[in-house]
């Protein structure tokens, strides 16, 4: 017999359509929260990789005993403009500690070696307010902001010479640290403690010492509310 | 739907920037002594022990007491911390020292605080004969030590050492400062002091009775001298093993030096070294299952390592025509040694055992030899020639910290250090 076209439709029951609809929303929840943690899995800690630069001086017979490690030289003179004309190329000199980190960085980042910078370019590209030893011509502002960041805090990063050289290896913590939109740090929070008090209090005192800068307005929102995380490392 | 993904880009949101921070400075901790309450007279003894106790171990800063903010009469507990905060203190240390009523006892009371946190940290009462009173200070320094290293400090340790004079060369032990200087032989020709375990006795080389060196062992606390070994042409260079149980030297028999093990009474010795030329100096891994020791069989004396009983021998040196001295380290890691340089100078060294990394300690600082290790493996004791007669210093393992030790008119050498206070 056919159906009647005015028969009402089957519909489907209510407890399996609920079912449904809480399974499709963790489905959303988690996907929301898995996938961007899927491509952009943070990297497995890496061992810091610590440059110690050849010294300026004469290269040491390896079968003689060491000498002690020196002081590294006095800083370089100031950059003059010539005022006679150039005679012959002078024999190249050997690379200062600066010069050698300069290109230790470069190398680490990728760049080409610095050899342009021998002599000096003039018009070398980059920021007043940069560093020496930074190799990039420019800079987002908010990475120059958290280079900032990064060198006041470091400026008062004291680890306390009572804890073992042994135990210091091992000492790590992260810090929330909330910035105002004066530069002024808002309030801290470990979020995670090395489990050395000496050490944990050194860095509250670091932190408390440091004096940053106006973050830039793109920033200063984010830097308020969510803050930015310090991860401290031996 | 809508309200899930929205929920989940705002917890998404809370991802903050990340900087990595490494290379914090190491320093002393700043500390604050303040000016000790009571008897002025055992305060000032106290205080001043326990600064020089602060001060040469490295681990802490102590704070001009010119620039301290609080009042003289401050007590030692309810006192305001922001004046100690504003002179840069992180620990205070505060004490007050009485004279018995027979003025032949001290009764002190110490404390350390945490300044930044505003709380106290240590509290030790101590009642000593007026004589001890420097050990008092030792005790309670050793304390602040352990509190913020977690290892036992040196304080209260003793260290034996050679004076030198013209009438010869003679044994003594003296505070880890130098002071509190006690003898313990005559000053015939006697060398190489080394501690047994338990802090008890000491064994060295002396010659006596017309023969060449030989080992002896007396007793710290009677003085008593007795043989240990008289055997071969010559015997020295003792080292007790770690658990004492057995006594390492070196002993020539027919014109060949090697090492030999006994019993701790030197009784039962056994050849563990059989190589052509000398194999001397040797010195117990921590774990008692390793020798470090000195040997010509390359051509040149070089550090090597053994089983105690002789056999896996590994060549540790590399580096250097003359090596020797070796002091293997309470914690394992490093072996010090003496090593000559290109300009005919003794200068210290430590060569890391699992890589054999050589890094040197003293420079240009006359000749510098004997190194002996603190019992916490934190410093080392050493014989320098800087100052003109041989005198004994102290330093950290990484070369820093250079302090004197002993100014003896004649000279004094060959140190080594006691172990912890039981």
């Amino acid at each position: 017999m056919p159906r009647s076209l005015l028969a009402p439709e089957a519909r489907m029951p209510a407890l399996p359509a609920l079912a449904l609809a809480v399974l499709l929303h963790v489905a959303v929840i988690a996907a929301a929260l898995w996938l961007p943690r899927l491509f952009d899995r943070a990297k497995p800690p890496r061992k810091p990789i610590i440059a110690h630069l050849v010294a300026l001086g004469r290269p040491r017979d390896p079968r003689l005993l060491p000498r002690k490690e020196s002081p590294p030289p006095s800083a370089a003179q100031p950059l003059t403009a010539p005022t006679t004309k150039p005679g012959p190329a002078p024999k190249k000199p050997e690379p200062s500690r600066r010069e050698l980190m300069e290109r230790a960085l470069a190398s680490a980042a990728g760049h080409a070696t610095p050899e342009s910078r021998e002599p000096p370019d003039p018009e070398r590209a980059g920021s007043a307010s940069g560093s020496p030893e930074g190799t990039a011509a420019s800079a987002e502002e908010g990475d120059a902001y958290f280079t900032a960041v990064h060198d006041a805090v470091l400026e008062h990063y004291v680890v306390p010479s009572v804890i073992s050289e042994r135990e210091r290896l091992f000492l790590s913590a992260s810090v929330i640290a909330w910035i105002g939109a004066d530069g002024r740090i808002l309030k801290h929070e470990f979020q995670a403690k090395s489990g050395n008090t000496f050490f944990d209090q050194a860095l509250e005192r670091a932190i408390e010492q440091t004096k940053l800068p106006a973050p830039p307005p793109d920033l200063a929102r984010a830097l308020r509310d969510s803050g930015v995380v310090l991860n401290f490392r031996p | 739907m809508t309200c899930s993904l929205a929920l989940a880009l705002l917890l998404a949101a809370v991802d903050r920037p990340v900087i990595d921070l490494s290379g914090g400075r190491v320093q002393p901790l700043p500390m604050a002594i303040a000016r000790p309450l009571g008897a002025a007279d055992v305060g000032a003894v106290a205080e001043t022990v326990l600064s020089q106790d602060f001060d040469r171990s490295g681990l802490f800063r102590l704070l001009d007491r010119a620039a301290f903010l609080a009042p003289a009469s401050e007590g030692l507990t309810g006192f305001d911390y922001a004046n100690w905060q504003a002179v840069g203190a992180q620990a205070l240390v505060k004490m007050s020292c009485e004279a018995g009523a027979a003025s032949a006892e001290v009764k002190c009371d110490m404390r350390l605080y945490d300044v930044s946190r505003a709380q106290e940290l240590l509290h030790g009462s101590y009642t000593a004969p007026r004589q001890g009173l420097r050990l008092v200070a030792h005790r309670f320094g050793d304390d602040v030590v352990r509190y913020f290293t977690r290892e036992p400090g040196v304080f209260q340790t003793r260290i034996a050492w050679v004076r030198e004079s013209e009438a010869g060369k003679q044994i003594v032990t003296s505070d880890w400062d130098g002071f509190a200087i006690q003898p313990l032989t005559g000053a015939s020709i006697n060398l190489l002091p080394s501690w047994a375990p338990d802090g008890k006795s000491i064994a060295f080389s002396a010659f006596r009775e017309g023969t060449g060196a030989h080992l002896f062992v007396v007793d710290v606390e009677s003085q008593r001298v007795r043989a240990l070994v008289l055997s071969g042409d010559f015997a020295t260079g003792a080292s007790w093993s770690p658990d004492g149980s057995r006594l390492l030297f070196s002993s020539s028999v027919n014109d060949n030096s090697d090492l030999y093990v006994a019993q701790a009474d030197g009784s039962a010795a056994r050849r563990v070294t059989d190589a052509r030329g000398i194999d001397i100096s040797g010195s117990w891994s921590p774990d008692g299952k390793r020798i470090a020791f000195v040997s010509e069989r390359a051509g040149t004396p070089q550090v090597y390592t053994m089983a105690a009983d002789g056999s896996d021998v590994r060549r540790l040196t590399f580096q250097g025509n003359y090596n020797q001295e070796p002091a293997w380290s309470p914690k394992g890691d490093l072996i010090a040694f003496s090593g000559r340089d290109e300009h005919r100078v003794f200068d210290l060294y430590t060569v890391a055992v699992d890589t054999g990394k050589v890094t040197r300690l003293t420079q240009n600082q006359g000749t510098n030899e004997k190194p002996a290790w603190a019992p916490n493996g934190r410093y080392l004791l050493f014989s320098s020639t800087r100052t003109g007669k041989r005198q004994i210093w102290m330093t950290q393992p990484d070369g820093s910290n250079h302090r004197q030790v002993t100014s003896e008119k004649g000279g004094a050498s060959d140190p080594s250090w006691g172990p912890l206070p039981k």
